[in-house]
């Protein structure tokens, strides 16, 4: 009796054993909650379902060649691509040169610091709401400074042409600190050295720039375009809660569209929507492992010249 | 001097505009605050004033019979915080086993992980309803945690701090006969108490302002938090606005709270996460 429960202790508190113990709920989660369901998103991209569950039948590739010819499905497709390059272009542009700025230690830029993070902590919910009442057309603070000044009246987040971009100025608002703080951390690795350097050659303020600071974040700089582009492709919750997609669908992205395609819209059709996600998947997948080769690339090509 | 003055010139525009960008970040907070605190009619009218003319508290006490504020506010509670203690806990236990102990079958583990921090939830969410609809746990407290019980992304970044720490102090205590659980326990994991937290605030901001998740998981008025419960009323276009400006607030304070007091580990996890990956 005694031998067995040493035995049992034995293999208990082997390292082999413990491993598995810590990680053992961690393993069983995923599995369940993201391995399986992802999986299950594959083969469900093959076959039609509706929300009761009550006729699952195969249907192979017809949801995907339904896809190929839905108006929708290509308008959506086309939104995110916007809504991706424009964000990713004009809010990387934007949290760098903040960083620029801020980088440097006073009590002034400290609280910028401080303060362009805030909406990054809040939820897109609250300040999607905050944001379309200031750009409510008959109530909000904005019609009333654009008059103002003497434009005409504009219709804001329901003009077809003003919604997309104008949902891109809210999410860059929203989080562009989160990219600047990743910036500042890596402005503040480069070596002083470099730049006194470069002062004594007599390098202005753009060759410094150009030479010293962007091949250094480089690799940082990748991140945030990657990381933001994957966010981008994923975009949700400022349409849903700010246009709902419209006006005209102008501003429905792809997990929108799945969104209302699988809940929102009768029939339910849960199958058409995996066949959406599968494909938002292998877009999402590609446009990384391009732009991760690219930046890599750029990176090796940089230290190989140093 | 001429240079004098142009440079004296460049500053001032510099700071001319942060000043611009600074207003344009907190406009909002101001506007969504003083709102808060206006009768309904001096919100709807045009054209409208960023200080109220008269002030009331009126919208805090409605917003109660006009949302289920309470039961969203506790929904929320509930969510983000098991989920932040799971998370802390969990991603601790799977970092330190990547970090410090060597298994049979690890790296394919590890990669297994990996994938998984690499999916986006938005492409498996349909077949998460259906799972949680067929094991019966749909629209309930155990539907909102069990998915979000460990988080891949904090095992990750919490292998990378376990295995930074030196080997001697583990040694010490391994000689003295401590097991694995003594030493994770006792040793390593108060030594990354910091680096925990910080996983821990990521989660909780994460899971507190999460939509398409709790959207997706929930379906009755009871079990909507917050960011969900918002966002439908928004929708439905009947409701006042000054409950729904209160309901924000209420919201969003909580996590201004944390932030002000805490701001140093929430800009250290961004941080952790931009260089480390």
């Amino acid at each position: 009796m005694k031998y067995s429960k040493k035995r049992i202790n034995s293999i208990w508190y082997s390292p082999q054993v413990a491993a598995w113990v810590f990680l053992f709920p961690s393993l069983v989660s995923l599995m369940v909650f993201v391995f399986i369901p992802l999986l299950t998103a594959f083969l469900m991209s093959f076959f039609d379902v509706n929300i009761f569950l009550s006729s699952i039948k195969f249907s192979g590739f017809s949801n995907l060649k339904e896809i190929a010819e839905d108006s929708r499905f290509w308008n959506s497709l086309k939104n995110t691509f916007q809504y991706t390059f424009l964000s990713v272009l004009i809010g990387t542009t934007f949290s760098l040169s903040m960083a620029l700025y801020v980088s440097k230690n006073s009590m002034f830029r400290k609280l910028l610091r401080f303060s362009f993070y805030a909406p990054v902590v809040c939820s897109m919910t609250a300040m999607g709401i905050v944001w379309s009442i200031l750009l409510d057309p008959t109530i909000g603070m904005i019609a009333k400074w654009t008059q103002m000044i003497g434009l005409p009246k504009m219709e804001f987040l329901k003009n077809p042409d003003m919604a997309m971009p104008l949902v891109v100025f809210v999410s860059i608002w929203k989080t562009f600190g989160s990219a600047m703080i990743i910036f500042i951390a890596a402005l503040h690795a480069i070596p002083n050295v470099y730049y006194e350097a470069a002062v004594i050659d007599g390098a202005g303020v753009w060759i410094q720039f150009r030479k010293i600071t962007l091949p250094q974040i480089l690799p940082v700089l990748g991140f945030n375009v990657i990381t933001s582009t994957i966010a981008g492709l994923m975009v949700f919750d400022q349409t849903y809660v700010m246009t709902r997609g419209g006006p005209l669908f102008r501003t429905e992205t792809i997990v929108q569209y799945l969104y209302s395609r699988a809940f929102s819209i009768s029939p339910f059709r849960l199958g058409y929507a995996s066949s959406i996600a599968m494909i938002l998947f292998f877009i999402i997948a590609i446009i990384s492992v391009i732009l991760y080769r690219s930046f890599l690339k750029n990176e090796n090509r940089v230290s190989g010249n140093e | 001097m001429n240079k004098m003055n142009k440079y004296k010139l460049s500053i001032f525009l510099s700071v001319f505009t942060m000043c611009i960008v600074l207003v344009i970040v907190l406009y909002p907070f101001i506007w969504l605050f003083l709102s808060s605190l206006k009768f309904e009619m001096d919100i709807v009218k045009f054209p409208p004033e960023t200080l109220p003319e008269r002030l009331t508290f009126s919208q805090y006490i409605r917003v109660w019979q006009k949302l289920p504020l309470l039961t969203m506010t506790r929904n929320t509670i509930i969510f983000s915080t098991m989920t932040t203690f799971t998370n802390c806990l969990l991603c601790a236990m799977g970092g330190y086993a990547f970090a410090r102990i060597f298994f049979k079958g690890k790296n394919i583990v590890f990669a297994f992980v990996l994938i998984s921090m690499m999916v986006p939830f938005q492409v498996f969410m349909i077949p998460l309803y259906i799972i949680e609809y067929k094991i019966g746990i749909l629209d309930s407290f155990l539907g909102l945690l069990l998915p979000r019980l460990t988080w891949p992304f904090g095992i990750y970044m919490l292998r990378s701090f376990f295995g930074s720490i030196p080997k001697s102090i583990e040694e010490a205590a391994r000689i003295d006969g401590a097991n694995e659980y003594v030493i994770f326990w006792r040793i390593m994991f108060p030594l990354c108490i910091p680096a925990v937290l910080t996983i821990g605030i990521m989660t909780l901001v994460n899971n507190w302002n999460d939509l398409a998740y709790p959207l997706i998981l929930t379906n009755s008025i009871q079990m909507r938090t917050l960011s969900v419960g918002l966002a439908m009323f928004v929708g439905q276009r009947v409701i006042e606005y000054g409950p729904t400006l209160a309901a924000a607030v209420v919201s969003l304070i909580p996590l201004m709270i944390v932030y002000v007091f805490l701001q140093k580990f929430f800009v250290r996890g961004v941080v952790m996460s931009g260089l480390k990956g």
